[in-house]
């Protein structure tokens, strides 16, 4: 089994604010789109930001491995989502609106007004990504449509009884996640919403290639793998180590549906093996290493949080963002 | 009833009126005839134009609209042939409203005019001068300066001779004049000083008889009010009463009071007088205030002190005169200032020499040290309970603190709730020898295997057994049990539940644990009000003398009523519990976009105009009542068994998120739900036909 990637292989600094967002590009994957509270979106091609690099002084001149900045937003940015094509995103924020960009232009091209709270999640959807799904915090989820000039969504779903954190799309499927505990799938094709108490709010969802299993973040430091099928729990990544309880942590599946990588409350990446439910390693995302054995407690600081990370789907890569402004790439070092 | 007499049409002979006196000549009429009354009816010919009708009270009825239209306008009329005739509009556009000046009178009535008119009638100002008299301006000081003194005839002649004002009547003096500058003046000839006029008392008139007494007779010494008095007379101006002594004490003595009736006529005592009484100043210019009596001089007033020491020289600088004119009584000499008694030279206390002890003192200066409360000997006590109870010879008590006596999970709840961490251990014994319950010292061991159970919810799950279902309907002797257990609980018994034959004792506190989760499950249902309320418990359970205080020590709030499904996933249950399924209505335009067939039920069209949500009924896989039980089975078995007896030791260590077992159905429980598998959800749709058969009519129907 090749390694684990635990070495840093970029770092992309810029950002003044707390990184909520990170996301990989399409297809080629080689540029990473970075969303913060200093309400920019960043483009990053990391293979020109050595771990090394630090931010420039002045907020005009560009950090290292930097393409573009995306200034719109007037909140901060909450989710990144890049089309099939990589010539459009979508980001939400705290502005209750739902951009989409071009990113040759740097500009907006569509900005869905509709939701009464911030808008938690944006996600693409359809054939040919023709709608933006919306999660926000308003409790509704809404299905935009890209290809006609409507401004109203096509579709809402209000069934949450609370803030609605994240959503996904899966064919014909639209999967929710909410903090009233419950994760909602939308099946278009038979008509029925089924709805899976997990009990704890849910603030991450991602699902496995296969589409059969789903990853849920919820708020009681637990990390749950769910059979879709069922709604039976697969199984659930803890470590002692491991604090979310309060925050907004992403979490995702990596290396070809074999770990469980997640954020966490006190600045701490854990990486489980899917199958084993073992925490395999444990990366602290501002000191850029890993850390072996017993986590030495630390001070948590306000900005020591990953609250995102990424990974990379064609190489053995990922990205974890943090409170500091940084986005960490890491890899094996070949 | 008609008040309208029949009459006839026209007037007929007999009916004729005797008019004028030549119509009978041969009747004699006397007086004159009275005119006739228009509205009296006299039984003659009255033309139709004419009558009236009246009611029985002779008041006229059917007015105008009745009597053949509406009439107000000509004959009983209102102005014109038209009746009410609008103002015609007189334009102000030519004739603008003229800038007039408002006068008083524009607003004046007539009574006011006429009181203007009245007042512009010249008056004589003698009549101002009614309210004095002229020259009794002695006793009528105030008024005095109001009074116009009107020039009688003796002053106009008076005046005439050559006598002013403030000057005396009679022959000129020779004086010289009363100036300060009057060293070697000459004299000259000065009017007489103007003496006072003595005012005599007024002969009073008396027209009775000779000893008439009048009220002096009842007895009441009634001041008499001095006759020359002015007419509007302030008593307050007059001078000190003399009389006002002895008028004090007069007051009657027989009435229950003094009325206004008889009122002793004294101004100066107001009957109507009420409240505290303040004596306003009622007086112009300075105020004076009533001298308070000293007790040993007054002040400011001079007066013969007795003066021991003679002082020669003062007294013969200057004569001094007594205030009555006189030279004081030899031997005397008048003050010159009062001897001020009460700043009177004070002189300190003598001093104690030092080291002077008094031989009469008796106190002991060491007792009031030793003197000290009960509380602070108490205080300064070392002993503690124990100590004292050594001293005193009691029987000891057993030394155990209450921490000896609770629970290790008590203690750690209390050492949570406290913050302090440091509390003794919880050790859970019994009471001691002679301290024990009487019931429950025998079979001690035995009734720790019964479980706890609410005496609230046995009493409950009692009450259904006795109206409706109870659990173990196929099995007599164990419903019995069950009822038994459940009488314990509610206090009913206090024996120890029966035991089935051939059952070994751990059977048996099973059975029990059993009866306690059927107990709880099969209690009735809570409603929504039944929520609201919790039923007091009774911490006094009979045989739980041992083991089991704890749950009632600290109680904890009444949750509300835990959604199942989220019971069952934060006991990690997740599966069928956790999930349901409800429909929903996606747009068309929807899977259109996604490029997916619509399913088949959708409503037909225009469900993609507004992105609303269909919520629906939603459909559980397993009924509530079923997932009631499983997780109550669970408790039972599983994770965070509260219920669980001490015997059974501690909890094994299971998973909380281990997949849940195949939920076992309770035994005797009526009816068992296979949790995996809903036949409701798995069946296949009903065919097509079906619904049309059932809804298809209604299509016809529209169309």
């Amino acid at each position: 089994m090749p390694p684990f990637p635990a070495t840093p292989i970029a770092k992309l600094t810029g950002h003044t604010g707390p990184v909520h967002a990170v996301a990989y590009s399409s297809s080629p994957h080689s540029y990473i789109l970075t969303g913060a509270a200093d309400r920019t979106i960043r483009l990053y091609n990391p293979s020109k930001a050595p771990p090394s690099s630090v931010a420039p002084t002045s907020s005009a001149a560009y950090a290292p491995g930097l393409v573009t900045k995306y200034n719109a937003h007037g909140y901060e940015v909450l989710s990144i989502d890049v089309n099939a094509a990589n010539d459009r995103f979508v980001s939400t924020g705290g502005d209750k609106t739902v951009f989409l960009w071009d990113v040759q232009t740097a500009q907006t091209v569509r900005r869905f007004t509709g939701h009464a709270g911030r808008v938690n999640r944006g996600v693409f959807g359809g054939e040919g990504d023709s709608v933006i799904v919306s999660a926000s915090f308003d409790g509704t989820v809404r299905i935009w449509d890209v290809r006609s000039t409507s401004y109203k969504p096509i579709m809402t779903f209000s069934d949450a009884k609370d803030s609605v954190t994240d959503v996904l799309v899966f064919e014909g499927e639209i999967v929710s996640a909410s903090v009233d505990g419950r994760v909602r799938s939308y099946d278009l094709r038979t008509g029925y919403c089924e709805v899976d108490v997990i009990g704890y709010p849910v603030t991450s969802l991602t699902l496995s290639k296969k589409g059969t299993e789903v990853l849920v973040s919820s708020l009681d430091s637990t990390v749950r793998l769910m059979d879709r099928g069922n709604g039976q729990l697969l199984k659930a990544y803890r470590d002692e180590a491991f604090v979310n309880t309060d925050l907004r942590v992403r979490s995702t599946l990596g290396l070809n549906d074999s770990v469980v990588l997640s954020g966490s409350d006190d600045g701490m990446v854990f990486a489980w093996d899917l199958l084993g439910g073992t925490a395999l390693h444990k990366f602290r995302h501002s000191e850029m290493r890993e850390v072996r054995g017993k986590a030495e407690k630390k001070e948590k600081g306000r900005k020591d949080i990953v609250s995102a990370v990424a990974f990379c789907p064609s190489r053995r890569e990922w990205a974890s963002a943090g409170g500091d402004g940084n986005v960490v790439v890491w890899g094996t070092d070949s | 009833m008609s008040y309208k007499r029949p009459r006839a049409t026209s007037p007929s002979g007999a009916q004729k009126r005797p008019r004028g006196a030549g119509a009978t000549p041969s009747t004699i009429t006397l007086g004159t005839e009275l005119p006739p009354d228009e509205d009296g009816d006299d039984g003659t010919f009255v033309p139709v134009w004419k009558q009236t009708v009246t009611d029985e009270r002779g008041r006229r009825r059917l007015h105008g609209a009745f009597t053949g239209g509406f009439s107000a306008g000509y004959f009983n009329t209102v102005g014109s042939k038209e009746g009410w005739t609008p103002k015609t509009f007189v334009s102000s556009r030519a004739n603008r409203n003229k800038d007039t000046t408002q006068r008083a009178e524009d607003f004046m009535d007539d009574e006011d005019k006429a009181a203007a008119a009245e007042s512009r009638e010249l008056e004589t100002a003698q009549s101002f001068a009614t309210i004095g008299r002229v020259g009794d301006s002695q006793n009528d000081a105030l008024f005095g300066l109001f009074v116009t003194e009107e020039e009688t005839m003796g002053v106009k002649i008076a005046q005439k001779m050559g006598w002013r004002r403030d000057q005396g009547v009679g022959r000129k003096v020779r004086r010289s004049a009363r100036s300060d500058d009057t060293a070697g003046a000459t004299a000259h000839a000065f009017a007489p000083k103007d003496s006072r006029m003595i005012s005599a008392a007024r002969e009073e008139v008396n027209r009775k008889g000779l000893g008439y007494q009048s009220e002096a007779r009842l007895g009441v010494t009634e001041e008499k009010e001095p006759e020359d008095r002015p007419m509007l007379a302030l008593p307050w101006l007059e001078g000190p009463s003399k009389t006002k002594a002895s008028e004090k004490a007069a007051p009657k003595k027989s009435s229950f009071g003094v009325g206004v009736l008889n009122d002793t006529g004294s101004d100066d005592e107001d009957p109507y007088e009420l409240g505290p009484k303040i004596k306003f100043n009622k007086s112009l210019g300075k105020d004076k205030k009533p001298k308070k009596p000293s007790k040993f001089a007054k002040a400011g007033v001079e007066r013969i002190v007795f003066k021991p020491k003679k002082t020669p020289g003062e007294a013969s600088a200057r004569p001094q005169l007594s205030y009555d004119g006189k030279p004081p009584l030899s031997g005397f000499v008048l003050a010159t200032q009062i001897i001020d008694l009460t700043s009177k030279k004070r002189y300190p206390p003598p001093k104690i020499p030092p080291g002077w002890r008094s031989s009469k003192s008796t106190t002991k200066p060491a007792d009031a040290k030793s003197h000290q409360s009960v509380s602070d000997a108490a205080k300064s006590s070392t002993l503690d309970a124990k100590a004292r109870a050594s001293l005193l010879g009691e029987t000891l008590l057993p030394g155990k603190s209450v921490f000896d006596f609770i629970p290790k999970e008590v203690r750690d709840r209390l050492a949570t709730m406290t913050g302090k961490v440091h509390l003794p251990q919880g050790r859970g014994e019994g009471a001691p020898e002679g301290y024990q319950d009487p019931n429950s010292t025998k079979p001690k061991d035995l009734w720790t295997f019964v479980p706890i159970l609410d005496k609230g919810t046995a009493a409950a799950a009692l009450a259904k057994g006795a109206t409706g279902w109870m659990p173990y309907a196929e099995d007599a002797n164990k419903r019995a049990r069950y009822v038994g257990f459940l009488e314990i609980r509610a206090g009913l018994k206090t024996e120890l539940p029966e035991r089935a034959e051939k059952t070994s004792v751990s059977d048996w506190a099973k059975e029990l644990q059993e009866f306690a989760h059927a107990a709880e499950v099969f209690k009735p249902t809570s409603g929504l009000m039944a929520s609201r309320f919790t039923s007091s418990t009774s911490t006094s359970l009979p045989g739980s003398g041992t083991a089991t205080p704890n749950e009632n020590l600290l109680r904890q709030p009444a949750t509300k009523p835990q959604d199942p499904a989220e019971q069952a996933a934060k006991l990690g249950m997740y599966g069928p519990m956790t999930r349901s399924t409800f429909p929903f209505h996606p747009s068309r335009l929807l899977c259109k976009r996604f490029n997916i067939k619509a399913p088949p039920d959708m409503p037909p069209a225009d469900a993609d105009a507004d992105g609303a949500s269909f919520g629906g009924r939603t459909e559980e896989a397993v009924s509530k009542s079923a997932m009631d039980k499983m997780v109550h089975e669970v408790l039972s078995k599983g994770a965070p068994a509260l219920q669980r007896p001490a015997w059974m030791g501690a909890t094994p260590e299971e998973t909380l998120e281990a997949p849940s077992t195949p939920a076992v159905p309770l035994e005797g429980a009526h009816a068992t739900v296979d949790v995996e598998k809903n036949d409701a959800l798995t069946q296949e749709r009903a065919p097509e036909d079906v619904f049309k058969a059932i809804f298809g009519d209604d299509d016809d129907d529209d169309e």
